[in-house]
């Protein structure tokens, strides 16, 4: 996957972004509709043993609703998260049908109980398609549609100039996110 | 020996320093097992080192590609040099750190430990990659040199060693709030270097300079974040935690060597080393106060700094400063000079003036009293993350 989209990728198409992800990463992640100092506090409330209360902090952080689940979806969906491993997201497959995970929900316990993985969002989707990066649209956690998003903002993340990483106590997944979904939102 | 041995024996240079890259780690007691999958790889980022000189007396000339390029053996020696010194560095903070993994006070920090000293490690092979494969024999022998050399906070360490270039890297570091002092402040200096020498005129340093500055970004964010961490927790009293920072500060303020530094006009003349700001600068260099200036940048940044780790005090706790950059001062117009925390002149004896830095730098009972906070729960707990 990385190694075809380094065949594909403009990276002068990149190089205008990477320029500006400081900047863009602090209009999105610093503004107040994402509550960072919630973001950065769930950064060292969420560690093992995983529990239902983790799972509802990162839903109130992410601005979900409430959970219908049968208490065995939440133990298959927690297991899954013990045993998935960055970058796979095969395992995502393996959840029973009446798990109906969206892409937005299970993105958001995999950043924060593994910090490698992306947080799904619409505008990243839209910032990745500017630069030439083009992701399917979806609502269920897919794991080829997720996996290609993860993959690519892991690309960018190694393509990205020094000037591009800014100092600061977010993963490094979160700064590309942030800065995409801001760059996803222009015009 | 027959010409067929001589060809099979025959190591490159740098396949040879690697072999004694190796000898190193065990001499100085790094068990090569803990880097687990880590493979040292040489990187260069040529698109952010640019093609043309930026700035010096050689400004607008294409970069130097080759060490045959160089106009002069005294340019070629000044290169030389600047590339020995962050070598250095590197090694030197890999000796200083190594025996705290086994008291680490969390598993996430042990490994952040661990990856800044796989990455210290990359950095000094980067360098003695560019002496071995850019400057013939000189490299090769300056390279062998980093390893030769050895931190004197090193806990395994030979009689016949010779310390390292810079006194911070002679420092020890006893425990983990020295640790994260030590990536706080003295990592942090290491950016402004890299930095300075990310716009050279001779090519494959500026072009090693991206990637190094990409992985040094976590080291100084590891410390940045662990004294916050610290702070966060409340356990270990801000007065006490004030001292270990007037302690790495002075050190951290001398890196950037002496006032007034002819060899940094020098570097500059020669399209070297830059400004910290070099390309976003507006104004002229000021070629006589070139340390001056990027000390005060650093300094700028310490105190920006500073006022996120405060925003973590507890309530009742004082808050923390950067002392005066007068105080305690070992190089540079203020060595020798007695200046307290906030840059008044002390008029007391000396005597008083002993009195006065073991009251605001650490000594033994302020090391006493930390291994105490350390049996509690001292940093705010942080899972390393698989």
């Amino acid at each position: 996957m990385q190694a075809h989209a380094l065949l594909s990728i403009d990276r002068e198409e990149l190089r205008p972004f990477f320029e500006r992800v400081p900047e863009l990463f602090e209009a999105h992640h610093l503004h107040e509709s994402q509550n960072p100092d919630g973001y950065e506090e769930l950064l060292y409330r969420i560690y093992r043993p995983y529990t239902s209360g983790m799972f509802d902090m990162i839903d109130e952080w992410m601005g979900h609703g409430y959970r219908n689940w049968h208490s065995d979806v939440e133990r298959e969906v927690m297991l899954m998260l013990y045993a998935i491993r960055y970058p796979d997201t095969l395992l995502l497959e393996s959840l029973s049908d009446e798990t109906d995970l969206d892409v937005k929900r299970i993105s958001g316990y995999l950043h924060f109980m593994k910090h490698t993985y992306s947080i799904w969002d619409e505008d990243t989707r839209k910032g990745l398609a500017k630069l030439g990066i083009l992701i399917p649209g979806t609502d269920k956690a897919d794991p080829f549609v997720y996996g290609a998003y993860i993959t690519a903002i892991e690309l960018l993340k190694d393509l990205a100039p020094y000037y591009s990483f800014i100092e600061h106590d977010v993963p490094r997944q979160r700064l590309f996110q942030a800065a995409l979904a801001a760059y996803g939102r222009e015009d | 020996m027959g010409p067929t041995e001589v060809v099979e024996q025959y190591q490159p240079n740098f396949e040879a320093w690697i072999d004694q890259f190796n000898e190193w780690q065990t001499r100085i007691g790094f068990d090569s097992a803990w880097l687990g999958d880590y493979r040292f790889e040489i990187k260069f980022d040529w698109d952010t080192a640019g093609d043309t000189i930026e700035f010096g007396d050689f400004e607008g000339m294409p970069k130097w590609d080759r060490r045959m390029q160089v106009p002069q053996q005294t340019v070629c020696d000044a290169i030389i040099s600047m590339v020995s010194v962050q070598g250095d560095t590197e090694f030197a903070s890999v000796e200083q750190q190594w025996h705290l993994l086994e008291s680490a006070p969390t598993e996430y920090d042990r490994k952040s430990a661990m990856r800044i000293m796989c990455e210290e490690q990359r950095h000094g092979w980067q360098m003695a990659y560019v002496l071995c494969n850019y400057f013939g024999d000189h490299g090769v022998r300056e390279a062998q040199k980093l390893l030769e050399r050895n931190s004197s906070a090193n806990p395994v360490r030979g009689e016949d060693d010779r310390p390292r270039l810079l006194g911070s890297f002679n420092e020890p570091i006893d425990h983990w709030l020295d640790f994260f002092m030590f990536t706080h402040f003295i990592d942090r200096d290491g950016k402004f270097q890299l930095k300075m020498l990310s716009t050279s005129s001779f090519k494959p340093l500026a072009a090693s300079m991206g990637p190094m500055l990409k992985e040094e970004s976590f080291h100084l964010g590891t410390g940045a974040n662990g004294i916050r961490r610290i702070v966060t927790q409340g356990t270990i009293p801000c007065a006490l935690i004030q001292k270990y920072v007037n302690k790495w500060v002075s050190t951290g303020l001398d890196l950037f060597g002496v006032d007034e530094s002819t060899s940094a006009t020098w570097a500059y003349v020669y399209g070297i080393k830059g400004r910290y700001d070099e390309r976003e600068a507006t104004v002229p260099a000021d070629r006589d106060h070139l340390n001056e200036e990027s000390r005060a940048h650093y300094f700028d940044e310490l105190n920006l700094e500073m006022e996120r780790i405060n925003a973590r005090r507890k309530e009742g706790q004082s808050a923390l400063f950067i002392p005066s950059d007068k105080f305690n001062r070992s190089v540079g117009k203020f060595h020798g000079k007695k200046h307290d925390l906030h840059g008044t002149p002390f008029e007391g004896s000396d005597e008083e003036w002993k009195e006065y830095l073991d009251s605001v730098l650490p000594n033994d009972d302020d090391e006493a009293a930390l291994q105490e906070y350390f049996k509690e729960e001292w940093i705010q707990y942080r899972e390393w993350k698989e």
